[in-house]
């Protein structure tokens, strides 16, 4: 099956008796050339007849002659032969014309490789000059389609670092709204902290008067408590001397006890006596008893003295044990105030200090005050710049974004031309249609467009509309859809795709054409429609084959 | 506890009244030869509970009896004063001097027999009341017939 499009030629046709007229033409010359040289001859003849010599006559007879005869035998045969090769010639001539005509065609309609397979057939100097020609075209469009996708893909970075840096300039200028407020506050808070650290410069101030005079009392209760110890010191010793005396009255009472006990031992050793004497111990018995009685007596006082003694020696050891207490307690007193006073001599130095460091702060505070306020001012002249700064790295979005349309319509009018390279989407999309044009059925043609479809990244669907504008086959990129498949080919099959722009134009042209862009109904991003005419294998066209190019992934190839 | 009598009427005692333990004792005067302040014993191996040891008393040795266990006495107040009573004990044609440990000698009293309530004819004779309390009046005799 050949893809040779039908070639305009122009309304030129072949002249089909153009052979015989120029035959009579050669023919009527020579008749023409015999009948001059005879009439030349009658004329001289008649001049000599006059009067003049004969001779002349007999000559120009003799030259016609052999002029016509030479005519006849040279001449003649020449143009019979040029007129029996006119027709070839003019038949080629009409090809080579009609390739012309093609290739001019083609050029015009951008398709440089059929223009370049139409003057394959022309003379050698020609057919390098159109394919000179055309490879310089070729070039030139390839070069289009290259830097445009370039300059669509530049510009698309630049919207995007446009967008960046704007989204990144707003965000600096919120922050530097965030920071200037903090600067703010933290202006307030210095001011605060200023005051109080005057507020503290004047009480350490008088803590230090005050710890003046708690030193002096301090001082003075040291000294009232070294007074205090000496009086429990003096007292301690004069229990210890009534202790030691008590001890002493202790001994004496024992003795007496002892003399009590051995006096009631006695007494009842003369009972006894008296007992054994009969009646006439009967009085000593009297007084044995009574013995005995002052004996129990000294006892009971005794006993009486020692439990008034015990009281007595009790209060003595709690007075010194309360001394020894008190003695102790005093001497922690004593002490406590000499830490006292050592740690008000301490807190008045440190006072002294803070009096002077809250000063210092009050003082840093100030001047730390007055460099936020500059800062403040600062941060505000900085944010003016950022809102300005932000408002044009939007204005340089919109310029890319008008950039990257500009960009995508010189792709889209650099692929206006049918290239041999990949990047050219009319040679693409023509060889899809040849691969689909061998298959043998409607699943076949499905299975090869649907492999086709899967490797080409950039192609969100394909699908080929016979000549009743019904779609035959529709395949879908499953990694831009993500495997959905929005619009069904039972739904595609519901449009009359025959009246749609692409359609018409590819069957009109019986060439390879490019819609202008549009929102993809798959994803909602921005497409465009490469349509190719598919011819059965007589070169009848039987459909066309249209494939959607999404142009984000178009432009990052 | 049937008749106790009241030991304050009595001036001229015939016993005397010592502390063993928690018991007050009445030794009649007849068999009591001293009062001394707790003698030095010298215990003796192998004796009984009773017997303290042996004491020397106007240069002989004289054995020494416990009178708390002699008469079973519970335990009392520690003594203040101990002393040994020293006392003939046995019947009167074989008596013996015999040393009585005792917490404490009180004083003299008079019992009379009729007064005495109990006894068994053993150490101890009866008891009596004196002074709001029971008082074992000992047979000292008896002493000798003891095991």
């Amino acid at each position: 099956m050949s893809r040779d499009r039908r070639i305009p030629t122009g309304g030129r046709s072949r002249p089909s008796a153009a052979p015989q007229r120029d035959s009579d033409s050669a023919m009527m010359g020579l008749l023409l050339v015999t009948g001059s040289v005879l009439a030349g001859f009658l004329l001289l003849s008649a001049a000599v007849g006059t009067g003049g010599p004969r001779w002349p006559s007999f000559v120009f007879l003799f030259f016609g002659g052999a002029a016509a005869t030479a005519y006849g035998f040279r001449v003649y045969p020449y143009f019979r032969k040029l007129e029996r090769r006119l027709p070839e010639e003019s038949e080629r001539w009409l090809k080579l014309e009609n390739r012309l005509i093609g290739a001019a065609s083609h050029l015009g309609a951008g398709d440089l490789v059929r223009a370049s397979e139409q003057t394959r057939g022309l003379p050698e100097r020609l057919a390098r000059m159109a394919e000179g020609a055309s490879e310089s075209l070729s070039g030139l469009a390839r070069e289009i389609q290259d830097r445009s996708i370039e300059v669509a893909s530049a510009a698309d970075s630049v919207n995007q670092t446009a967008s960046d840096l704007a989204a990144g300039s707003s965000e600096q200028a919120a922050s530097v709204v965030q920071i200037t407020a903090a600067m703010e506050e933290l202006a307030r808070t210095a001011a605060q902290i200023a005051d109080n650290a005057a507020r503290q410069a004047s009480l350490a101030a008088r803590a230090e008067t005050s710890g003046d005079a708690g030193s002096a009392a301090v001082h003075e209760a040291v000294a009232g408590v070294e007074e205090v110890q000496k009086r429990i010191q003096a007292i301690s010793s004069r229990a210890d001397a009534l202790g030691t005396r008590s001890k002493e009255i202790y001994r004496v009472l024992d003795l007496i006890t002892e003399i009590a006990q051995e006096t009631h031992i006695l007494s009842l050793n003369a009972a006894i006596e008296a007992f054994a004497a009969g009646a006439e111990g009967r009085r000593f018995s009297v007084v044995a008893e009574e013995v005995r009685r002052l004996a129990q007596r000294a006892q009971e006082s005794v006993a009486s003295v020692r439990h008034l003694l015990d009281e007595f020696a009790g209060s003595i050891r709690a007075t010194i044990v309360a001394t020894e207490e008190g003695s102790k307690e005093a001497n922690r007193v004593f002490e406590r105030s000499r830490a006292a006073a050592a740690a008000i001599g301490d807190l008045r130095r440190a006072s002294g200090d803070t009096s002077r460091v809250a000063r210092q702060i009050s003082m840093a505070t100030h001047q730390q005050n007055a460099a936020s306020d500059e800062v403040v001012m600062t941060l505000r002249e900085v944010s003016q710049v950022v809102q300005r700064m932000t408002g044009g790295l939007k204005d340089l979005s919109g310029t890319a974004d008008r950039l990257n349309s500009l960009g995508l319509n010189i792709q889209l009018l650099a692929q206006s031309f049918h290239l041999a390279s990949p990047r050219s989407l009319k040679h693409l999309v023509e060889d899809w249609a040849k691969q689909i044009e061998r298959a043998a059925g409607a699943g076949e043609m499905e299975g090869v467009l649907d492999s086709l479809v899967q490797r080409v990244a950039f192609v969100e669907m394909a699908y080929f509309v016979d000549t009743s504008g019904y779609t035959v086959t529709l395949c879908y990129n499953r990694a831009i859809t993500g495997g959905r498949q929005l619009l069904g080919a039972s739904g595609a099959r519901e449009f009359d795709m025959t009246q749609r722009p692409w359609y018409r134009a590819v069957a009109r042209e019986q060439r390879t054409a490019l819609t202008p862009p549009y929102e993809s109904l798959q994803n909602g991003e921005t497409c465009f429609t490469v349509g190719a005419p598919v011819l059965n294998r007589e070169g009848s066209f039987i459909g066309v084959l249209a494939v959607d190019i999404n142009v984000n992934g178009w432009t990052r190839i | 506890m049937e008749a106790f009598t009241d030991a304050k009427a009595w001036k001229a005692g015939n016993h005397l009244l010592v502390r063993a333990g928690g018991y007050v004792c009445a030794l009649p005067l007849g068999s009591v030869r001293r009062v001394v302040r707790a003698l030095p014993v010298h215990a003796l191996p192998g004796a009984r509970a009773e017997l303290r040891g042996l004491a020397e008393f106007a240069g002989e040795p004289m054995p020494v009896l416990d009178l708390a266990r002699l008469v079973q006495a519970p335990p009392g107040a520690l003594p203040a004063q101990p002393v040994t009573v020293v006392v003939w004990a046995g019947p009167p044609d074989a008596r013996s001097m015999v040393g009585l440990a005792a917490d404490a000698a009180l004083e003299m009293a008079d019992v009379s027999p009729g007064t005495m309530v109990g006894g068994g004819g053993g150490l101890v004779r009866g008891e009596v009341g004196i002074g709001g309390e029971v008082v074992r009046v000992l047979d000292l005799e008896a002493l000798g017939r003891e095991p």
